[in-house]
């Protein structure tokens, strides 16, 4: 059952402007103070105002963001490939790597301010930690969990490691990984913001912690807008590699 | 043991005795404090079809494994070609009870997927591989992937796939045991098509005594485990067989025998 873009968004855009009119119709009828819910007009005042202070910041968020989830990305599948095929390092990094990944990360993200300082080093490395796990636990998966009987195949018409390597379990872990991305863009999101509530004078998150302390609640609501937007992009962006390339997953099939 | 087969045990090949293609002699198996092979011995020669039969669990699947070299047996010899089998066989193909196929791959790319893994160019047996999946009947679906197929369709791109590398000998699992009876006796007659196409050697494990009586020159009858050899009926109806072989005296007959034997009635 294909159904037209439009129809398909025709509904969530529905709800979205029934949810913005009773909002901003409603909400003077509340008492309600406006710098702990400001109308959504306000909103969209501010974010006129201050669009390029917006982007600006936004732009560095991203970019610290994006950096620390392809450097998880790389970590991530090198550690997933090092457990596999080094049974020493399987055997004393996992349990490692289970009791750190016990520590709430953002716990950890004063100390990375101190060790790594205020600039972006800190911010990539914390949204690194954060989206590190999911995707190093799905590449693992994705590299194993594969059918015996696949691997006898290919041993008997003569595969190498290599070979199989990649044309058996480097396919097969790809989707995991995609799924891995889609948990770990959003906590490298996380991870990024946190560095930036904690130190640093740049990025959205500073935006949103300067507009807390001059209570100018439209402008947090704006920089909230602006980066649901990026993650969503973000997930879209993956989901349209998905289509292209990983149509034959079950969760993808055409019905 | 030595009562358990019917061939007689031949001494070690003279000078101008032909080598057997299979020979295995007093082949066990033991897992941990189990024993899954209790002493087989038997050889297949080349373009031979054998029906392994036996009840559940009595090491079918284990005995093909080691045939293929994918596990070594706990004591006693596998030749292949008179040489000692050490570790995966090459010149065999292998088909499962499942079909195996990696999602990713059309039909034709799961067919190419045992070239690849020995090391050869795509191209240089594309149209074999189209040829085999023309003759399995499946021109018109080698671009489609695994889930657009049926259960007997990926099942024929499975045997596809164990005969593209042209092997000597193929090993089959039950690889009808999921079809429905229908299209598991035509798939019976396409296996036995493409066999006598192929010269090679099939050793077919099977739990239907009709399909073994059918497509076999010999079935190997097992007993419950400990895996033993009971007897090894020779079936000697003429070929091609088709769809009234079934209904033939001597077919009914030697399937009654073999249904007996695994029943552990003997008859004279
Ligand atoms: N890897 C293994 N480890 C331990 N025991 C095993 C292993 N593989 C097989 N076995 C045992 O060996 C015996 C024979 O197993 P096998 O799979 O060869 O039986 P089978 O004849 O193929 O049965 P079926 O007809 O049900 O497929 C069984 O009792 C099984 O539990
Ligand atoms: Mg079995």
């Amino acid at each position: 059952m294909a159904r037209s873009p439009a129809r398909r968004l025709g509904k969530p855009i529905a709800s979205v402007i029934a949810v913005l009119l009773l909002w901003q119709f409603g909400l003077p009828h509340t008492n309600i103070p406006t710098y702990v819910l400001p109308l959504p007009t306000a909103i969209a005042v501010r974010l006129d105002q201050t669009f390029g202070a917006l982007i600006g910041n936004l732009g560095v968020t991203a970019s610290t963001t994006l950096l620390g989830l392809a450097l998880a990305l790389v970590i991530g599948v090198l550690l997933a490939l090092a457990v596999i095929f080094v049974p020493a390092v399987n055997a004393v990094l996992v349990p490692v790597l289970a009791a750190f990944n016990g520590i709430p990360k953002i716990a950890i993200a004063p100390l990375f301010i101190i060790w790594f300082g205020l600039g972006l080093e800190s911010k990539i490395l914390l949204a690194f930690l954060l989206a590190l796990f999911p995707i190093f636990v799905n590449a693992l998966s994705g590299l194993v969990e594969i059918e015996a009987d696949v691997f006898d195949l290919a041993r008997l018409a003569g595969g190498t490691t290599m070979r199989i390597f990649l044309k058996v379990r480097l396919m097969n872990a790809l989707p995991f990984i995609v799924d891995g991305l889609k948990v770990g863009f959003p906590l490298a999101l996380v991870g990024s913001i946190v560095g930036e509530f904690i130190g640093g004078n740049r990025g959205i998150g500073h935006l949103i912690l300067s507009g807390q302390f001059n209570l100018d609640t439209p402008l947090v609501f704006a920089a909230l807008l602006l980066i649901s937007l990026f993650t969503t992009a973000g997930i879209a962006l993956i989901s349209l590699f998905e289509k292209r390339f990983l149509g034959w997953r079950p969760s993808r099939r055409q019905r | 043991m030595s009562d358990s087969t019917v061939e007689p045990r031949q001494p070690a090949p003279a000078v101008a005795a032909p080598t057997a293609l299979v020979e295995l002699s007093s082949v066990r198996k033991v897992f941990d404090d189990l024993i899954a092979i209790d002493g087989i011995s038997f050889q297949v020669t080349d373009n031979e079809f054998v029906s392994i039969v036996g009840p559940s669990g009595c090491g079918k699947s284990t005995l093909l494994r080691m045939l293929a070299g994918l596990i070594a047996p706990s004591s006693g010899a596998i030749r292949l070609r008179g040489r000692p089998l050490q570790g995966p066989a090459r010149d065999v193909g292998m088909v499962f009870q499942s079909p195996v196929l990696l999602p990713w791959r059309t039909a034709l790319e799961n067919v190419l997927f045992v070239a690849e893994m020995r090391g050869e160019r795509r191209r240089t047996y594309r149209s074999r591989a189209l040829d085999l999946l023309r003759l399995a009947g499946l021109a018109g679906f080698e671009n489609r992937m695994p889930y657009e197929l049926s259960g007997g369709m990926q099942q024929r791109v499975a045997i596809c796939r164990a005969l593209l590398l042209n092997p000597s000998i193929i090993l089959m699992d039950e690889p009808f045991g999921a079809l429905d009876i229908i299209t598991r006796e035509r798939m019976g007659f396409e296996l036995q098509n493409i066999w006598s196409a192929s010269r090679s050697t099939v050793l077919f494990v099977t739990h239907s005594i009709t399909e073994a009586a059918l497509l076999s020159d010999r079935i190997l009858v097992m007993s419950a485990r400990p895996g033993r050899l009971v007897e090894v009926v020779r079936v000697d109806l003429p070929r091609p067989r088709e769809r009234r072989t079934l209904s033939s005296p001597r077919f009914v007959e030697i399937a009654a025998h073999v249904s007996e034997t695994i029943a552990g009635g003997w008859v004279e």
